[in-house]
């Protein structure tokens, strides 16, 4: 899954896996605080990834 | 491989006229050239019209899917691969099936022919391993290696895996194959330029959905493209939904892609969707040293669990 | 109207030049093969070419089209209102139609342009521009618009029609658009007194180089029933994978399905061509689908083109005999095959022949 995206062109970094059990609450925090951390460094995402109205010719 | 014709018509005649199977799928000849058409024959006479040459690169597991009776199909070493991951996945039982083995020596890539010569082809003549190519005022004869579909030069599953019956002798495998080329250029690139390079890929896709429709490992009764309750991508030409289309018809092949090619033959605008499916199927051949369809009686990777799975990605 | 011949560079020049008064598109070879496309200043179009992949039908008719837009913002004034695009009435041209092409624009117009019904979209761009054909000197070994109602040279559907002759082009203005073109691209030039006869003789050389034919002059007599129930539609479709390919290249096949999208506030109601090869194409709300299985689709296409369709115009067949699903079908399916099959279909032996056997 993430091999595929990240050969299309999605940068490393953008998808992450996690396994959380509900009682991790801690690992659950650093986990996320990681995650949006690291996402923060990389372009905003809405440049190219996420669709807002069809762009048709 | 044309000499394969007499004696693929003398083995559809007797299991036809032994009882054994009610029909058998292969190929007739195309009405233009490099354009052989998946035909089916139910007796004698139709058999007649049976052909094999080196334009039979559509897959013909393709038309296997929940067909009930016994039935006959002409199978080169994909189509074979494709018919195992057919019965593994329950979609015909191996006994209903009588398969006639191809030994593959590839088939030649139209898109790429069409592309060599501005002028129309007119015919496309097959002499052992030369095809002359003519049309209005040209002909040229070139070395069938030379003209393959990239997944045939690239192919190391040539014989058939499983077959009841051969229609010639089996082939020597090809060793010293790159088969994963193209996808290690694009590895090599830089995550704006691997965008850049699928955009650009996919700019001339019309949503035809050939690639989907000629690949037998596509037989949801409803694709999640054609869901409307929900809808899960729109069907305009919009780029991100193009390439929402094309990325999860690559995930749905995962660990059962046996690169026949069919998706990129049949694209009318000549795109190199092997892409996609390639990079997965280097995956699983890294990860979990998988290929598809080569035994009746090993589960596929991704409907199976292992302690020792790959699981570096979980963080 | 006047004959004209200009050279290959005062056609270039007289392209450039009536960019100014209209959007030109012509063809242009990316890739590895020829599209229609709207050509960028400096940019000319590419005549050297049989026929372009696909038709140019989505100048008129894009395969993607904004029709309306609303706001779901509850605090505006227009919120909930569809609002109608602002669409294309500039004028535009279209340089190098194929006289196969050509016809599919009159023929597309039957159903968009009718006394009860206006497809505004279609009618305004149709009328908006002014259609340049180009002259076949030689077919492709798929042509059949000899059959199919016009011919290499044909002219229906056309405002000017240039003709190749060497490095030369004689440019035959037909309608008052036309000849509005030809000004503003300021074409002039005498041709020679014999160019008539020197076009008739090219014209009769190009029909003669159309091998394909095909048969439709018994379609029409023959009852919808007993073609619709003809025993060959499970054969002939039994290699169709039910793509788009042959509706999507088709220069004739009209059909679009109308979707809306909604991002965040805002959103818009589109059409995008459709195929009656999708299952979906007829799939009903109820769940009840009445062309459920590949074969009735496939009888769907070619009933339409060939039998629904002449009944309905008295006005031939809605096929230009371009010949592109069959050079572009994956599996080979070739309407010439089908529409003799259903010319010379004849349900009284037929059904001798099933209680023979």
């Amino acid at each position: 899954m993430k091999n595929l995206l990240e050969h299309t062109g999605i940068e490393p970094g953008r998808l992450h896996f996690s396994w959380i059990s509900s009682a991790e609450s801690t690992k659950f925090v650093d986990v996320v605080t990681k995650i949006t951390d690291e996402v923060k460094t990389l372009d905003p995402a809405n440049k190219k990834y996420v669709k807002t109205e069809p762009k048709v010719d | 491989m044309t000499d394969y014709t007499d004696k693929i018509k003398e083995i559809a005649k007797r299991v036809l006229a032994e009882g054994k199977v009610d029909m058998v799928i292969g190929f007739r000849a195309g009405t233009v050239p490099m354009m052989n058409q998946p035909h089916y024959a139910a007796s004698a006479e139709a058999v007649e019209e049976m052909i094999w040459d080196s334009n039979c690169g559509l897959n013909l597991a393709n038309y296997l899917t929940d067909k009930k009776g016994k039935i006959g199909i002409i199978a080169k070493g994909c189509d074979s691969r494709n018919i195992v991951t057919h019965v593994i996945e329950n979609k015909i039982k191996r006994d209903q099936l009588y398969i006639i083995g191809v030994p593959c020596t590839g088939m030649i890539d139209h898109h790429k022919i069409n592309a060599m010569f501005d002028k129309e082809i007119l015919k496309v003549e097959e002499s052992g391993d030369q095809i002359t190519i003519s049309g209005s005022g040209f002909s040229e004869t070139v070395s069938k290696q030379d003209l393959l579909a990239e997944n045939c030069a690239v192919c190391t599953h040539r014989n058939p895996v499983e077959y009841d019956e051969l229609a010639g002798e089996l082939v020597d495998e090809q060793a010293d194959v790159d088969q994963y080329a193209s996808v290690s250029k694009v590895e090599a690139m830089t995550a704006d330029e691997k965008w850049d390079y699928f955009d650009d890929l996919l700019s001339t896709c019309i949503r035809c959905y050939a690639c989907r429709n000629a690949c037998p490992l596509c037989y949801c009764p409803t694709c999640f493209v054609d869901e409307s309750r929900p809808q899960w991508v729109g069907k305009s030409q919009d780029p991100t939904d193009v390439r929402t289309f094309h990325l999860l018809r690559a995930y749905h092949c995962a660990g059962r892609c046996t690169d026949c090619g069919a998706c990129e033959r049949v694209c009318p605008m000549g795109i190199k969707i092997r892409e996609f499916t390639k990079k997965l199927n280097k995956d699983c051949k890294e990860l979990y040293g998988w290929e598809a369809g080569l035994s009746l009686d090993q589960r596929p990777p991704l409907d199976t669990f292992k302690a020792d799975d790959p699981e570096e990605f979980i963080k | 109207m006047k004959l004209i011949k200009v050279d290959k560079k005062s056609l270039d020049q007289g392209i450039e030049k009536a960019k100014s008064a209209y959007r030109v598109f012509g063809p242009v070879k990316e890739k590895s093969d020829h599209d229609f496309k709207l050509l960028d200043k400096e940019q000319l179009p590419d005549l050297d070419f049989q026929n372009t992949r696909l038709s140019p039908k989505s100048v008129i008719y894009p395969q993607s089209q904004i029709m309306f837009q609303y706001s779901l913002d509850e605090s505006k004034e227009d919120c909930r209102i569809m609002k109608e695009v602002e669409n294309v009435t500039s004028p535009m041209a279209v340089i190098g139609v194929r006289p196969c092409d050509a016809l599919s624009f009159p023929i597309v117009r039957r159903n968009f342009d009718t006394p009860e019904y206006q497809d505004t979209y279609w009618v305004k761009a149709y009328e908006a521009t002014t259609f340049v054909g180009l002259a076949c000197n030689s077919a492709c070994g798929t042509c059949f618009c000899t059959s199919a109602g016009t011919g290499p040279f044909g002219e229906e559907g056309l405002d000017v029609l240039l003709i190749a002759e060497g490095n030369d082009f004689y440019v035959k203005p037909l309608t008052e658009k036309g000849e509005s073109f030809v000004q503003a691209a300021g074409w002039a030039g005498e041709v020679e007194s014999a160019a008539a006869s020197k076009i008739e003789e090219m014209k009769t050389a190009a029909e003669a180089s159309i091998t394909a034919t095909v048969d439709t002059d018994k379609l029409r007599d023959k009852t919808t029933l007993d073609l619709y129930d003809a025993p060959f539609w499970e054969e002939e479709a039994f290699s169709c994978i039910n793509c788009g390919t042959c509706t999507y290249v088709c220069p004739t096949c009209w059909c679009f399905d109308v979707q809306d999208e909604t991002c965040g506030k805002s959103g818009i109601r589109m059409r995008n061509w459709d195929s009656c090869m999708f299952p979906l194409f007829t799939h009903h709300a109820s769940g009840h689908n009445p062309r459920d299985v590949k074969y009735q689709r496939v009888r769907q296409r070619f009933m339409h083109k060939l039998k629904y369709y002449v009944d309905k115009y008295d006005n031939g067949i809605q096929c230009v005999g371009c010949g592109r699903c069959i050079r572009l079908c994956p599996v080979n399916i070739d309407i010439r095959r089908i529409c003799n099959k259903m010319n010379s279909f004849d349900a009284e032996s037929c059904v001798c022949e099933a209680t023979s056997s």
